[in-house]
């Protein structure tokens, strides 16, 4: 099983599950059928092709919430730009300064491919809303005979620095881990983001079994300091010279 | 010759007035040697020996004042004041001292030490042409650096700063990126803990003006390979460079470690 590892990082991000007509809600964190989207397009599927999307969909997929960010409301009153026809009205929620790291277990083969996609994406990535482009390029990395878990262990913390250095005196950070669950796993939330179908005529999605973990991974700037500010030698001149007396 | 080490209970308001003006503390460690007086020749016994001290601070509770003197110091008022004065004995009064000599006579030419300097790194400049030129303080690592690696300095002080070996440099050559050479990675030597001191210092009639005086010191911790025994045995017990009664200028020599990692 490999792992592929995808850094979510914008101004704006948007991640709906539940989110219907006017009123367009986000999750606190990327949902799965965002990202398979993601990874869909970025490989240049059809939205009608469920076949293909169904391999897609049985990835195993895992988010760490490395910046939890801000929820923004927006009041939309678009209006066509020649028409003049006024959009409906809506309320447009976004993740302001998040920054996550999402996760997708498989096949190589497959991850491999997808890793490829993302390097040369045939639809550019796009963080769950078209109009929040990432900051920074989405590919984090492969990670090669790993799971989910320890694949989000080893990720380094992917935060702002302004944000890091809320943090800037434990050696570890605990950062939230939103995982699917493993088969007969107890204690799960559901989340219908499992995608079916992301054809025009009847997008679907399935309930997904979600556990809350937390990873512990080193602070960045804590090791960084560790390493540069000198410690102090041992020096003990008494040592070497002869008792007295 | 001795070498004297005494702990500050960092913790007693004694030892905080002593630690916050190097110009007390000298005065303190002055008066740990009965037999100097004030209207003597001021530093010393007659042979040019004088007494050297340094303060180690290792950590914040960790601050050791280590004396180099011609005499047997007695530290009982350092010990009353900014000590442990009821853990004290007779066998163990607060402060240790041991000879030096016996130490001094096995420095050989080639050995190898580990050392520790706290020195007040000064060049002479003037800023334009005419004018007089002014002592003025080294600033950066580097150059603090340079100070100590001046080769007229190391061949005075009769030790040489040891090269790192190949494998332990980040820099391939020791140069920078125009090919010169650059003793930022090239030798075993470390500088840290600068401190900018600025303290007010009395007058000779102990009531005219104070004038305040500033000084930067820093610490070096390295390897030294001896060059030149006599030289280097001055060199422990006169000092080197400026500031010694300001705590600068003495360096202590340590063994390598069973096997330097």
């Amino acid at each position: 099983m490999s792992v592929l590892t995808l850094r979510l990082d914008g101004p704006l991000q948007a991640w709906g599950a539940s989110a219907r007509f006017a009123r367009r809600t986000t999750e606190s964190a990327p949902t799965k059928s965002g990202i398979i989207g993601m990874l869909a397009a970025a490989r240049g599927m059809d939205r009608g092709d469920d076949t293909e999307l169904a391999r897609l969909a049985a990835l195993r997929f895992a988010v760490r919430i490395d910046q939890p960010g801000a929820r923004v409301r927006d009041y939309q009153t678009a209006r066509h730009q020649i028409t003049k026809v006024s959009m409906p009205v809506s309320e447009r929620y976004y993740l302001a300064d998040a920054v996550f790291v999402a996760a997708v277990e498989g096949e190589d083969e497959l991850v491999d491919l997808l890793d490829a996609a993302l390097r040369a994406p045939i639809h550019a990535p796009f963080l769950g809303r078209r109009s929040c482009p990432p900051a920074r390029p989405v590919r984090l990395g492969v990670h090669h005979e790993t799971d989910l878990p320890q694949a989000l262990r080893d990720e380094p913390w992917q935060a702002a620095p302004w944000y890091r250095k809320k943090h800037d005196r434990q050696p570890t950070v605990p950062l939230t881990v939103l995982r699917e669950a493993r088969l007969g796993e107890n204690g799960a939330d559901f989340l219908r983001d499992q995608p079916l179908s992301y054809a025009a005529e009847h997008r679907r999605h399935a309930l997904r079994p979600v556990v809350t973990e937390t990873v512990e991974v080193p602070h960045p700037d804590v090791q960084a300091a560790a390493m540069t500010t000198m410690r102090v030698p041992e020096h003990d001149p008494l040592a070497a010279l002869e008792e007295s007396n | 010759m001795y070498l004297s080490r005494f702990r500050f209970n960092t913790a007693r308001p004694g030892a905080r007035r002593l630690l916050s003006s190097p110009q007390s503390l000298h005065a303190a460690v002055m008066s740990s040697f009965p037999h100097l007086l004030p209207t003597g020749s001021g530093s010393g016994a007659a042979d040019g020996a004088r007494v050297l001290w340094r303060l180690d601070r290792n950590a914040a509770a960790e601050v050791l004042l280590y004396v180099v003197s011609p005499d047997r110091p007695d530290m009982t008022h350092l010990v009353e004041q900014a000590g442990w004065p009821a853990a004290a004995t007779t066998e163990a009064p607060g402060w240790q001292s041991r000879p030096y000599i016996p130490f001094l006579d096995r420095l050989t030419e080639g050995s190898v030490w580990a050392f520790r300097l706290t020195a007040n790194p000064v060049h002479q400049i003037r800023r334009k042409e005419g004018e007089p030129t002014k002592r003025t303080a080294h600033l950066t690592p580097i150059h603090q650096m340079d100070w100590l690696l001046n080769p007229q300095r190391q061949e005075r002080g009769g030790f040489l700063i040891c090269e790192k070996p190949a494998d332990k440099r980040l820099l391939p050559s020791g140069t920078t990126h125009h090919n010169r050479p650059h003793h930022g990675d090239r030798y075993e030597l470390m500088v840290r803990d600068q401190r900018n001191l600025s303290f007010p210092k009395q007058g000779p009639d102990n009531t005219s003006k104070r004038h305040q005086v500033t000084l930067v010191t820093v610490t070096y911790d390295g390897l030294l390979t001896v060059t030149d025994a006599d030289r280097l045995r001055a060199t422990l017990t006169q000092g080197l460079g400026k500031a010694k009664a300001y705590g600068c200028g003495l360096m202590t020599l340590v063994p390598l470690p069973a096997k330097a990692g």
